[in-house]
């Protein structure tokens, strides 16, 4: 007999099996207790049931596959109906979220949690801080898994729009991963969102892309220095050239600003042999060059690319040379 | 022909390799140099003792070295992308160099697609699944899309599961419009976009006909959010999926533009579309590539999205510079290809893996008929662009990593991530969509009389292929796979006869 069928809590419930269709294609050959909770849920479903015993279902059904949007949106909706404690179920999704780090649907479910919260507590700014020192706390310790894990980064991105957080202490955290492994990019990747979406000085709703003439100097000469300071420590990691051209951009400056210190990990001579560093370095000022007329100069720099530094993309420096004449 | 015989050298290849990886960490504290020039001799030496024995004087010109040594930059800092990086590059240089000897390659050192075996694996996806795979209970009509365009891909005649894929589909619909993951689930973009396209790949009436193209329209009105982008389902998350999805359905089933009033945004001017390049535009990063949704990182599975989904509102020289900085975003998108694997990554600093050969390596057609502008046709007559930007990536570099590294060698079959990772029909479908893809030129193709008559969001039908026929290639012609259209990933021709079937019935 399965789980739910000889419980009396269940007894009212008659549950609905899972319609395949007629010789169905890659049918999943379910456990029994899976099939069952299933059948459990279908009804509930259909019935429109929002009472605990959905929330133990769900998390049952949870527990066998996590990646059932279905069941998260509907627990979702029966914790926002009965009024559930939010801090439990947070507390319970950490543990779910830690056994499946690819997993989807646990970082949406959060995010419906904490913005029920958030208007609970939208006028006490002590349970808003310690709100965001949880979350953080839950997002480092999911960093320690990976690193680099994209869902965890977008959620952390819209829990620094949520809750504020475009502060000193976030760039700090980044700072920490960034020690960890300077070729993070989702690291530095969230960085210029914090230090180019900060609502304190950025024009709303610039684009990533874009020149914002509100960012202050200070600002961007603070990145540009932090960005030359990682390049120094591994010239040929992209993350903080990518990082330095997005700069230039945002702040309206030209790249050739950056000339001198891009050329410290480009050395061709005249005669002899070049000393290249970076490739990336390169690249850079072959569109330094093309931007002051310097053709020839940008042209061997493409040159060196595609026939000895970066050969793999020699098809994309050769139409890069077509496009400086 | 098998390059090596006999195991002794295997086994030295595979010694030296390590140890050459694992020099690095030492020089670190001896060296005060920023980088060092790459240690590219360890593999050349180990090719000059061993090749002249196998084949004298003849293979060093087969396979290029840039597929058979380190980068020549490398940085001496040791940090834990570059660990996974080295373990990938030395997981993949045996496979690239032809010195896996169980084995058998072409003189350029490429193995034969193993059409026979992936085409099982495959049909075996399709087959009664064993328990773990409840995880995927939520995802399943991926399975039918990921096997049924790859079987096309390959040759293989699929109206066999005509009937059975319809009876399955049949109880996945809401009535509310859209497909969930399984019946009883609620509907979802993702399931519903491989439904779609998993009937419109056995096509016929009764296949598309199943499709309840009115509930499909107002759930979609439901699905749209007033910033411009969709749900994944109601009352869930909002990424460029969505975008991309929704896109492809309207187009696909010839839905009508303007919204349903059971839209929470309803409004006489506004319709599906409004507002949905920008929020895309909104996606590019300072990078140049495109997230999932504003805000976050750069990757490439999404840029796809993003560079498809303008494909079917307009053409794709029109609209992709006007709302995506495309010099930036081709910047990024070469620099997922690396060497010596020749296969994409999805992210900067990230590692290669077979299925970006078709997430950023179908950006490429996309982003060559941006540049080149569309060919002209005037009644037969049809005149390319006065000039072609060509191929910005190295189409021999991805078919090298395709045809090497991304083959199950067991008689398991399919395609994989790399070399360390088993095989499944995720990978099989989008490996062999990227080497398509780099076996085809594709054209935009525009009438010097367009009219207005022909509907709306026609951009997505004006594609036609060549074959890419080279002096030199790489791969044998047997090893050619089939087209699948550059913005729905479905065997060509397939997704324009779907759309005149549902064209032909005028309203719903």
């Amino acid at each position: 007999m399965g789980k739910y069928e000889g419980d009396p809590v269940w007894d009212d419930v008659v549950p609905i099996p899972q319609d395949d269709g007629e010789g169905a294609l890659a049918a999943i050959a379910y456990t029994d207790e899976y099939a069952e909770a299933m059948g459990y849920l279908r009804a509930v479903m259909a019935a429109k049931e929002y009472s605990p015993r959905v929330l133990d279902l769900t998390e049952h059904i949870i527990s066998m596959n996590a990646a059932h949007y279905t069941v998260w949106l509907y627990r979702a909706s029966t914790l926002l109906a009965l009024n559930s404690s939010i801090p439990v179920e947070l507390e319970w999704v950490n543990n779910v979220a830690l056994d499946n780090q690819k997993n989807y649907q646990i970082w949406h479910h959060r995010q419906i949690l904490i913005d029920h919260l958030y208007d609970s507590m939208s006028s006490d700014p002590a349970a808003l801080k310690s709100l965001a020192e949880s979350e953080v706390a839950f997002m480092t310790e999911m960093f320690n898994e990976d690193s680099k894990n994209y869902h965890v980064w977008s959620y952390r991105q819209w829990v620094v729009r949520k809750l504020d957080l475009f502060d000193k202490g976030e760039i700090e955290c980044i700072e920490t991963l960034l020690r960890q492994d300077v070729r993070n990019n989702s690291a530095w990747s969230h960085r210029f969102f914090v230090v180019f979406s900060n609502p304190k000085y950025c024009t709303p709703g610039s684009k990533a892309t874009e020149y914002d003439p509100k960012i202050p100097g200070e600002i961007l000469d603070r990145e540009i220095e932090f960005a030359k300071a990682a390049t120094f420590e591994a010239p040929q990691n992209q993350s903080p050239w990518n990082y330095l051209r997005g700069v230039l951009k945002k702040g309206g400056r030209k790249l050739s600003s950056l000339e001198c210190f891009a050329g410290e990990f480009v050395k061709i001579p005249e005669v002899g042999e070049e000393d290249i560093k970076s490739s990336h370095a390169l690249d850079f000022l072959a569109d330094v060059w093309a931007q002051k007329g310097e053709n020839e100069k940008a042209d061997k720099a493409l040159t060196l690319l595609g026939d000895k530094y970066d050969r793999i993309r020699k098809n994309y420096w050769d139409w890069r040379r077509t496009s400086l004449k | 022909m098998t390059f090596l015989r006999g195991k002794k050298q295997r086994v030295r290849f595979v010694r030296r390799a390590v140890a050459g990886h694992d020099r690095p960490n030492n020089q670190q504290i001896e060296q005060p140099e920023l980088c060092s020039q790459g240690r590219s001799d360890t593999l050349d030496e180990i090719f000059e003792s061993l090749f002249p024995f196998v084949l004298p004087g003849k293979t060093a010109s087969m396979i290029p070295d840039l597929f058979t040594t380190l980068p020549p930059i490398r940085d001496l800092l040791h940090t834990g992308s570059s660990q996974v990086q080295d373990e990938t590059i030395q997981e993949c240089l045996p496979f690239l160099s032809g010195l896996k000897l169980d084995i058998e390659c072409n003189e350029h050192g490429i193995p034969h697609l193993d059409r026979k075996k992936h085409i099982t694996f495959l049909h075996h996806s399709l087959r009664n699944l064993p328990a773990p795979f409840v995880a995927a209970d939520a995802s399943r009509p991926w399975f039918f899309y990921w096997a049924l365009s790859g079987l096309v891909a390959m040759g293989e005649d699929v109206s066999q599961y005509r009937e059975r894929l319809i009876s399955t589909l049949a109880p996945i619909q809401n009535s509310g419009g859209g497909f969930g993951g399984g019946n009883g689930q609620m509907s979802h973009l993702a399931p519903t976009y491989a439904v779609i396209l998993s009937l419109i790949i056995v096509g016929g009436a009764e296949a598309l006909d199943i499709i309840d193209r009115k509930a499909m329209w107002k759930w979609l009105g439901a699905l749209k959010q007033p910033d411009g982008g969709f749900q994944m389902c109601v009352g869930g998350e909002e990424d460029i999926r969505g975008a991309y999805i929704a896109a492809v359905i309207i187009t696909l089933l010839n839905l009508p533009l303007q919204l349903s009033k059971e839209s929470l945004f309803w409004s006489r001017e506004a319709t599906l579309l409004t507002n949905l390049p920008e929020w895309i535009s909104r996606c590019q990063t300072y990078e140049g590539g495109v997230s999932s949704r504003p805000d976050a990182e750069a990757h490439g599975a999404y840029a796809f999205c993003a560079l498809a989904c303008l494909s079917i509102l307009d053409d794709p020289h029109i609209i992709i510079p006007e709302y995506l900085d495309v010099p930036c975003l081709i910047s990024w998108l070469s620099a997922r290809q690396y060497a010596p694997e020749g296969g994409f990554s999805g992210r900067t600093n990230k590692l290669v893996d077979g299925c970006y050969s078709h997430w950023v390596g179908g950006c490429w057609p996309l982003i060559e008929a941006c540049l080149d502008g569309p060919s002209i046709s005037s009644g037969d007559h049809l005149s390319a662009p006065l000039t072609s930007v060509g191929h910005l990536y190295s189409r021999e570099g991805l078919i090298r990593y395709i045809l090497c590294c991304c083959q199950e060698q067991s008689k398991r079959g399919g395609l994989r991530d790399k070399p360390s990772h088993n095989s499944d029909s995720y990978h099989t479908c989008y490996v062999l969509a990227g080497l398509s893809s780099a076996q085809h030129k594709w054209h935009f193709n525009t009438s010097a009389t367009k009219t207005e008559s022909s509907g709306m969001l026609t951009a997505a039908y004006q594609w036609t292929s060549d074959p890419i026929l080279e002096y030199s290639q790489i791969f044998d012609e047997e090893d050619r796979v089939n087209t699948w259209h550059p913005i729905f990933a479905i065997p060509e021709g397939a997704s324009e006869r779907a759309r005149s079937h549902f064209e032909s019935k005028g309203g719903f």
